[in-house]
């Protein structure tokens, strides 16, 4: 129990770092990927050939690798500090995971939406935005809250660039102290945690905006 | 002296081609204010096709649409401006989902016409008190049946201030008992003057309302009328089988 009382508090003091790793990444990602989608369904066909390239190649690499790869692109043009260079590739990453996400939960919405809102008027992007996207959003929660977690267990793929995340907390303290059982077994606990409240979290929001009778 | 209508739509030497199958062989026809036209015929002879081609939520291969003078297939025209004021009612309603009854016809008087939203509350209400349906503003579309819903749909399009109506076989998705609502409200709309071209096998709608029936067939018109001339005495055997068999029905 002692031991607990030191540990905890020095792998805790990763937890914002891995909190905000997550949130930049799926930003990120939620941005990226939704502009994807809406060009992939809207953007003719060309673009969507080109836009489908670009999804299926992320998509078909272990994230490490990606992590590597684009980590060093980005430190080839621009100097940023690892955490931003590696929030932004796990961001890059699952931006392609969203786009898949987001295009599917707009294919769901039933075609009529949009014939009925160009029929009064509204230009394209406006419909999207106020008609389609609205109910895409909601479609797409359950498989987003699955890209939510594998994101929050990716962010600890950001240790490989000495990001002091809680995974590299728990590799510095079991070195240090030579308990890694018990280092490791924190970790998990606290990405159990994370994952298993923000699933709970999304699962109540779909509820919440559930479109009633529908 | 005869008061010369004006021409609301006209339509001039339409096609349009789906693949193989050519849908609209070089229709061409005009509706001047106050008609209302009906369309009929089997299905899969381009009644709705010719009707989004009205308003141009489909593109014809060729041939010109007019609306109100404006050309609408020519490049320039700015086509969202023109369908504010072309009313459009589908089968299957295609209510926005996500909003309730007042918001689905607020939505076009805030966003497209940029009203602002105490006057366009006040006017979605009026509309919606129009179709007889003010005490359900708070419903989504899954709360409402479908002659509801359509009746909403319609309040929706009449919103925007219509110059022209287009029904795309506005009560085939209704349940029997809840068609009579739907057309008591296009009747009315009718009554009023309204410009209306309206895809339905509702033949009493068609005789007590309509001006002319169109019978298509094939992507081309076979031919048209007034509705007693149509319904009663046609000069063509197929327009007299056709329709005699859908009156039958009623």
């Amino acid at each position: 129990m002692e031991e607990l009382r030191v540990l905890v508090p020095y792998i805790l003091r990763g937890l914002s770092v891995t909190l905000e790793v997550t949130g930049v990444a799926l930003s990120i990602g939620l941005f990226f990927g939704a502009i994807l989608a809406i060009l992939r369904v809207y953007g003719g066909d060309l673009l969507s050939r080109i836009l489908t390239v670009y999804t299926s190649v992320l998509r078909a690499l272990p994230h490490i690798l990606l992590l590597l790869v684009i980590y060093f692109l980005i430190a080839r043009i621009v100097n940023l500090s690892p955490f931003w260079a590696g929030s932004l590739s796990l961001g890059i990453i699952s931006s392609a995971y969203q786009a898949e996400i987001i295009r599917g939960a707009i294919l769901a919405v039933p075609r009529g939406q949009m014939m009925a809102a160009r029929s009064i008027g509204m230009p394209t992007i406006k419909a999207i935005w106020h008609v389609i996207l609205p109910q895409a959003f909601r479609h797409a929660i359950p498989p987003w809250s699955n890209e939510a977690a594998i994101v929050i267990k990716d962010s600890s793929l950001v240790y490989v660039l000495g990001v002091p995340e809680i995974l590299r907390q728990a590799q510095y303290y079991s070195a240090r102290e030579y308990q890694p059982f018990l280092a490791y077994v924190t970790v998990a606990v606290i990405y159990f945690l994370l994952t298993f409240t923000t699933n709970r979290g999304l699962d109540a929001l779909e509820k919440r905006i559930r479109i009633p009778g529908f | 002296m005869p008061q010369t209508k004006k021409e609301i739509v006209k339509v001039e030497d339409l096609h349009k081609r789906y693949g193989k199958e050519e849908v609209l062989k070089g229709i061409s026809m005009e509706v001047d204010e106050g008609e209302v036209v009906i369309l009929v015929g089997p299905s899969g002879t381009g009644k709705s096709t010719l009707l989004r081609c009205i308003n141009q939520l489909t593109r014809p291969d060729s041939g010109k649409v007019w609306v109100n003078g404006i050309e609408l297939t020519d490049p320039k025209t700015d086509i969202d401006k023109a369908r504010q004021h072309i009313g459009m009612v589908f089968q299957d309603f295609n209510l926005f989902n996500h909003l309730t009854a007042l918001d689905n016809v607020m939505l076009g008087l805030t966003q497209v016409l940029k009203m602002e939203k105490e006057a366009a509350r006040n006017k979605a209400m009026e509309e919606l008190d129009r179709v007889g349906l003010c005490n359900k503003f708070m419903n989504y579309p899954g709360q409402l049946s479908g002659g509801q819903k359509q009746r909403v749909a319609i309040a929706r399009s009449l919103a925007m201030e219509p110059i022209v109506m287009l029904f795309d076989e506005p009560t085939s998705a209704l349940d029997p008992e809840l068609i009579g609502e739907v057309l008591v409200v296009m009747k009315d709309l009718a009554m009023a003057g309204m410009t209306m071209i309206c895809v339905t096998h509702e033949i009493g709608f068609a005789r007590d309302v309509s001006t002319r029936i169109v019978f298509m067939e094939h992507g081309d018109i076979v031919e048209q009328g007034s509705p007693s001339k149509m319904l009663n005495n046609p000069d063509l055997p197929r327009t007299k089988q056709f329709l005699g068999k859908i009156s039958d029905l009623h």
